[in-house]
């Protein structure tokens, strides 16, 4: 009897160990995780002058917006985020657009070539962009595409469009058969079979791709820094890295900075997280 | 208006019903299946063509030259002038250990890249194995922890070299706190520990993309065979070596490949860790292309370089694709 109850006693230790042991290393790979950002908004609200203590403050004493202010004061910040967003909706649009069409003409008609077209638009995937930079740049520069956002958004669209076609193709390979047919029967097109059945049925996999897409063009570094010369038409990314206060390693606004131009992106992970996920998984499937 | 506009085109109502087929299937055989594929896939293929390719062959052209680019100096064919000048002298196994410029950047990238990305792997499938089940707040717990992977590479840089700041840093408070240092140490102003601290953030930053790839293979092996398993009384450990990991083992090439080649390229992280120093120790092949080109203004060897390391982006992703493939051949 005793023996009994004391096995219980101890699978019951035992259930609530597992259960604290799992949340606990769950709450502290979240907290390593955030901590950065967690930093860097702590030290945006620090007084100036406690910015550069050690040991370090970890809670602000009389927090402050001063640093925001100097940090939108210092750069035109908005005007960064504004550059960013066009460039990457643009770059999502276009991907949309060209992966939808390349995706359906390689999962569901039949022609000649098909496995060297596929293998050649996958191929661009492994190409290193800095062997890209030089010749694009100088293109760029004879089309007068150098501080224009359309000098981001081809490159950019050219760079990602291998995973959405991947993307695409992925998605249609597992519609069935008789959505086609039951269309061509009723007497449309095979283009009007793809606009009017296949496209608006692909919402889902749309998402995913723009999604993954904008991710990429808005934190793109290389080609964002070498293409747009002039202040006003960086993006965010561009802007924040090269940031200088007036006085030599402003820490304080430039974690204010950070954290705005970071604050879309928790936004956008919060609301997306999911279409997120499945995008990544997507990929990974090959 | 619509109707006007039929009747001109001689479709109108009162046409018999073998026409109104006639012209239906006109419409069906408008495009046959391969026209279509023509159709739709030429813009793609002609926009990669332009946009990916041709500045591949270009730098690869420009790299027997020099005066590449700028148009000031006339181009001037020179041969491989340009890598032998990368190349500098002595044998090559010393060059390789020992060199500097491009050898030393060859060696920080090779190092950055074929350390950190085993250990994203199974730092990754570790966070994998944990989020593969069902619990509360699963969902802010996934978002926090893909979050690192969505800040961009530059900007993350930014923030850890404030938190390895050699005098205010808040890693330096922590790790006097807990008792492993005695005082501040200046991470990011040694060769050594700069290149570790620059693994360290990588590592942390990918992991979590490391570990949604690798969910997807995890959520694809079906329940089943657990259970047969644990029927037959083997272990969790028995069971992970068994049956996830030979399943697991696709979507693990597949995370290898997609983190190899970018890693390989890594520019924004010492861009804007440490600007590739000190004594550029942090200085990886894109980077040390990037200054040659843009603030030593060499373009030809700049191409040289890219090319360089075209060559060996092509052998990684030709190695792993052949590794790839051979599973599914058997």
């Amino acid at each position: 009897m005793s023996y009994d109850s004391n096995t219980l006693e101890v699978e019951r230790f035992q259930w609530v160990g597992k259960k604290v042991g799992f949340y606990g290393s769950i709450f502290i790979i979240a907290l390593v995780s955030v901590f950065p950002i967690l930093w860097m908004f702590i030290t945006s609200l620090k007084q100036p002058g406690n910015v550069v203590t050690f040991p370090v403050e970890y809670i602000p004493r009389n927090p402050t917006l001063a640093n925001y202010r100097a940090a939108i004061e210092g750069a035109p910040f908005f005007r960064y985020l504004l550059n960013s967003a066009i460039v990457a909706t643009g770059t999502a649009v276009l991907d949309v657009l060209l992966g939808s069409l390349a995706g359906y003409a390689l999962s569901r008609l039949r022609f000649r070539f098909k496995l060297p077209v596929l293998l050649l638009i996958l191929g661009t995937a492994m190409l290193p962009f800095i062997a890209r930079l030089i010749p694009l740049f100088s293109l760029a520069r004879s089309w007068g595409l150098l501080n224009n956002y359309l000098g981001l958004i081809i490159p950019y669209a050219a760079f990602q469009l291998p995973f959405a076609v991947w993307i695409f193709q992925a998605y249609f390979k597992e519609l069935p058969d008789s959505l086609e047919e039951a269309g061509l029967m009723d007497g449309l097109s095979r283009i009007g079979v793809l606009f009017r059945i296949i496209l608006p049925v692909s919402a889902p996999a749309m998402a995913t791709a723009a999604i993954i897409v904008f991710i990429y063009a808005w934190n793109e570094f290389l080609f964002a820094l070498t293409f747009m010369t002039e202040d006003s038409m960086r993006t965010i990314t561009v802007g924040i890295a090269l940031y200088q206060g007036e006085f030599q390693y402003p820490w304080g606004t430039i974690s204010a900075a950070v954290f705005m131009s970071v604050i879309p992106l928790i936004l956008f992970m919060l609301f997306f997280q999911r279409k997120v996920v499945e995008g990544l998984t997507a990929t990974g499937k090959a | 208006m619509a109707d006007t506009v039929e009747s001109s085109s001689g479709a109108t109502y009162g046409e018999s019903p073998e026409r109104q087929n006639r012209l239906q299937r006109y419409r069906d055989l408008r495009f046959s299946e391969e026209e279509l594929a023509v159709i739709l896939l030429t813009p793609v293929v002609s926009f990669l063509l332009a946009v990916s390719f041709y500045p591949i062959f270009d730098t690869v052209v420009g790299s027997l030259h020099t005066g590449y680019v700028l148009e000031i100096n006339p181009q001037e064919f020179v041969g491989l002038e340009n890598y032998r000048d990368l190349y500098g002298s002595g044998p090559l196994l010393d060059q390789f250990l020992n060199g500097d410029g491009f050898w030393n950047a060859l060696r920080v990238s090779l190092i950055y890249t074929f350390v950190s990305v085993p250990i994203e792997l199974v730092l990754g499938l570790g966070l994998a194995l944990l989020l593969n089940r069902e619990f509360k707040g699963k969902y802010f717990a996934q978002a926090a922890i893909l979050f690192p992977w969505a800040i961009p590479t530059v900007i993350n840089a930014r923030i850890w070299a404030w938190m390895f700041n050699g005098q205010y840093g808040v890693i330096n408070d922590l790790l006097i706190r807990v008792g492993i240092l005695q005082q501040p140490f200046p991470f990011l102003a040694k060769p050594d520990t700069a290149l570790y601290a620059m693994l360290f953030i990588t590592i942390w930053k990918t992991s979590s993309f490391m570990a949604l790839i690798l969910l997807a293979g995890l959520q694809s092996i079906p329940d089943h065979l657990y259970e047969a398993a644990r029927m037959d009384g083997a272990s969790r450990i028995r069971q992970f070596w068994d049956i996830t990991l030979p399943l697991l083992k696709p979507t693990l090439l597949v995370a290898l490949i997609f983190r190899t080649l970018p890693a390989f390229q890594a520019f924004g992280l010492p861009f804007g860790l440490t600007g590739g120093g000190p004594a550029s120790a942090t200085t990886t092949l894109v980077l040390f292309d990037h200054q040659l080109t843009f603030n030593r203004l060499n373009f030809g060897e700049g191409a040289a370089t890219a090319t360089i390391i075209t060559l060996i982006a092509l052998a990684i992703a030709m190695v792993y694709v052949g590794t790839l493939y051979e599973p599914e051949v058997r």
